[in-house]
């Protein structure tokens, strides 16, 4: 019985995709899983995870957050600024710009919540206004003075071919395994998501679940800002820019609905692994850098469809 | 009931004087006064004239969003879909070197196509608008970029830059008779036209227009073709005011235009949900768009921070409609 339930988990097609690419492509070019590409592959992952926690809580609230880019932008550049201009020295600095992503997500959560507006409009218009300040205060120049300890933070290795931005990313995604499925915001969180009108009845208040999940959407995209900043050792402006295609792939491969109320923590950490294989896949076979973007629409198009058509089958199963 | 005449009067006034158009016009020319005072620069000839060819273009932007908006849906794809267009316009004439007449109804029914590819996936599929045309975003960006190797196409037919430095009067371009007349057109659409009321219910309520006959999945693959042909004429009045066809026109993966795409409908009070337009009333919002990031320029208020001002605007908007909305419908429910 639990052997037929298997297939029908969020992880497991996911998991097969990956083993089979791994496969694939270390047949046709063993330096795949060579020490140095895992490591590679890991730096890229263990930014990209963080970045696709921040959308997925918004996801599970049954919303969409356009300006987490925006924010993780604002907050690398805040995290530099404070260290190169008021020589903070990097733990406060860090803590200055997570309080400052946390803040600019409450901000967009309060807004929704008090306001009734849709969250893309709500979120469309902080995405240039953190945009904006993030270029208004860098003046669109990179921020170059950052400490060595950071530095080393965003590119040495712990052990063997694991990153120290590993960690982060591993606390990440355990502590949002625990507030999904194991705390009362997290359950709030998904039981708005799933049916608002439900959960408010159920005595849920839709306010705090939505401050919750935009206040923690604000907080993971400030970090994946701060980490960026430790791996491209520069508070560069334009960190954020390319990430709102990635946050919704990411969990969307990995089974989230977008409608809310469902979403995987492992699925969406899987979603990252196959997007960072990918784009590997295509440096190895050096094939354009430009088709990234092709093939992660295409693998969105994919696994909504696939997703969509599970969907339908496991409403039949039920009914 | 002689009181209820009395009672109607000023509340009609007030809901004329609330409407979203009236107050978009007070705004525009309050604005222009206060601008045209303030700095030198901004009642010049030149100035006018530049302004209008970029309202020109954000117009159209606009409407390119507003025809899905109207089906409660909307286009994330309407940057990537305009710059493929211009690419297509550019390829065709500087590669083949075909006429005009050939090559801009060639690269609007590419754009339409790429609307229809929108559409039918949405609708095949019954998933939302918002994450089919994020994925085909990327996938049409990045098909682009990967074809023309990300170069831009620079000779093109000297007629196309000469009609974007024709100048009316000495201020007036002509791309903004291109955005009046398109509006008018869209106005006759909604108005007059079967397809434009279908397109109105099928956004109000699909289920509702399903079972009165309407074809909701097939309009809805028309306001997506639509869609994808206002953003190639926006594009190529973009090409007009450039003179040339570049990748990078609409920013990384188009994403430039979206902002200009919704502000300009939300302004204008075309509901987000679908059902309702306002095709003057995005006209306006554009407009008003345009000529506030142009004056703020001529303040010198820091190019860099023009994103945070354009983004509070938005917010700004939204919550001034949510107040007008609460007003109007309180002098409503009044005698």
């Amino acid at each position: 019985m639990k052997l037929f339930a298997l297939p029908r988990a969020d992880w497991f097609g996911p998991l097969a995709i990956v083993l089979f690419a791994c496969a694939v492509i270390t047949a046709f070019a063993p330096s795949f899983l060579s020490p140095f590409n895992i490591q590679i592959l890991l730096l890229a992952a263990s930014v990209n995870v963080v970045v696709a926690m921040s959308q997925m809580i918004i996801i599970a609230i049954g919303q969409m957050n356009l300006a987490i880019g925006a924010i993780g932008g604002l907050a690398a550049v805040s995290f530099a600024g404070l260290m190169q201009v008021w020589s903070f020295p990097p733990p406060l600095a860090a803590l200055s710009a997570l309080g400052l992503g946390a803040a600019a997500g409450l901000l967009n959560g309060a807004l929704i919540a008090r306001t009734g507006v849709s969250a893309f409009v709500i979120t469309l218009a902080s995405l240039s206004i953190f945009k904006g300040a993030d270029l208004g205060i860098t003046r669109a120049q990179p921020f170059y003075n950052i400490p060595a300890s950071v530095k080393a933070f965003g590119n040495a290795t712990m052990l063997g071919p694991i990153p120290w931005l590993a960690l982060p990313a591993a606390l990440v995604v355990a502590g949002m395994w625990r507030l999904l499925y194991r705390q009362k915001v997290g359950r709030f969180i998904l039981a708005v998501g799933g049916n608002a009108n439900a959960a408010e009845l159920s005595g849920v208040s839709i306010e705090r679940a939505t401050l919750w999940a935009h206040g923690l959407s604000g907080f993971l995209a400030a970090l994946a800002g701060i980490m960026l900043v430790g791996r491209l050792q520069l508070g560069q402006p334009s960190i954020g820019d390319d990430w709102l295609i990635l946050s919704f792939a990411a969990p969307v491969i990995g089974g989230a609905v977008l409608s809310g109320g469902h979403v995987s923590v492992f699925g969406t950490l899987l979603g990252v692994v196959i997007v960072a294989i990918i784009t590997q896949a295509l440096v190895i076979f050096r094939i354009d850098p430009f088709f990234v973007q092709v093939v992660l629409g295409l693998l969105i198009l994919w696994t909504v469809g696939v997703n969509r058509i599970r969907e339908v089958r496991l409403s039949g199963v039920r009914a | 009931m002689t009181s209820a005449p009395y009672g109607w009067a000023p509340a009609s006034a007030a809901r004329a004087a609330l409407s979203n158009e009236f107050g978009l016009v007070a705004l525009i020319a309050l604005f222009g006064a206060w601008f045209a005072l303030a700095t030198p620069g901004f009642a010049s000839s030149f100035n006018l004239f530049t302004l209008g060819r970029i309202a020109a273009i954000d117009i159209m932007i606009g409407f390119s969003m507003m025809v899905v908006i109207v089906s409660g849906g909307l286009n994330l794809s309407v940057g990537a879909i305009g710059v493929c267009s211009a690419m297509a316009f550019g390829w065709l004439s500087q590669r083949f070197g075909l006429p005009l007449p050939l090559t801009i109804p060639a690269a609007l029914a590419f754009g339409a196509a790429l609307g229809a590819v929108n559409g039918q996936l949405i609708v095949r599929s019954g998933l939302h608008s918002f994450i089919i045309t994020l994925a085909t975003m990327s996938v049409f960006f990045g098909l682009m970029v990967f074809i023309t190797r990300a170069e831009a196409f620079r000779s093109l037919p000297s007629q196309v830059l000469a009609f974007g430095r024709l100048r009316y009067f000495g201020y007036v371009s002509p791309l903004i008779f291109v955005s009046a007349a398109v509006g008018l057109l869209l106005a006759a659409l909604y108005r007059l036209t079967p397809v434009g009321r279908e397109m109105l219910a099928a956004g109000a309520n699909p289920a509702a227009a399903e079972l009165s006959g309407v074809r909701v999945g097939r309009t809805f693959v028309f306001c997506h073709m639509l869609s994808g042909a206002l953003a190639g004429v926006a594009a190529l009045m973009s090409i007009a005011r450039t003179g040339a066809a570049i990748p990078s026109m609409a920013g990384d993966l188009g994403q430039d235009w979206l902002l200009p795409a919704f502000l300009g409908p939300v302004l204008g009070g075309t509901l987000l949900s679908g059902g309702r337009v306002s095709v003057a009333g995005a006209f306006l919002g554009s407009a008003l768009v345009s000529e506030l990031t142009n004056g703020l320029l001529q303040f010198r208020v820091g190019e860099f921070w023009l994103q945070t001002y354009l983004g509070l605007m938005l917010l700004a908007a939204v919550l001034l409609d949510l107040a007008r909305r609460k007003l109007v419908a309180r002098l409503g429910a009044s005698p």
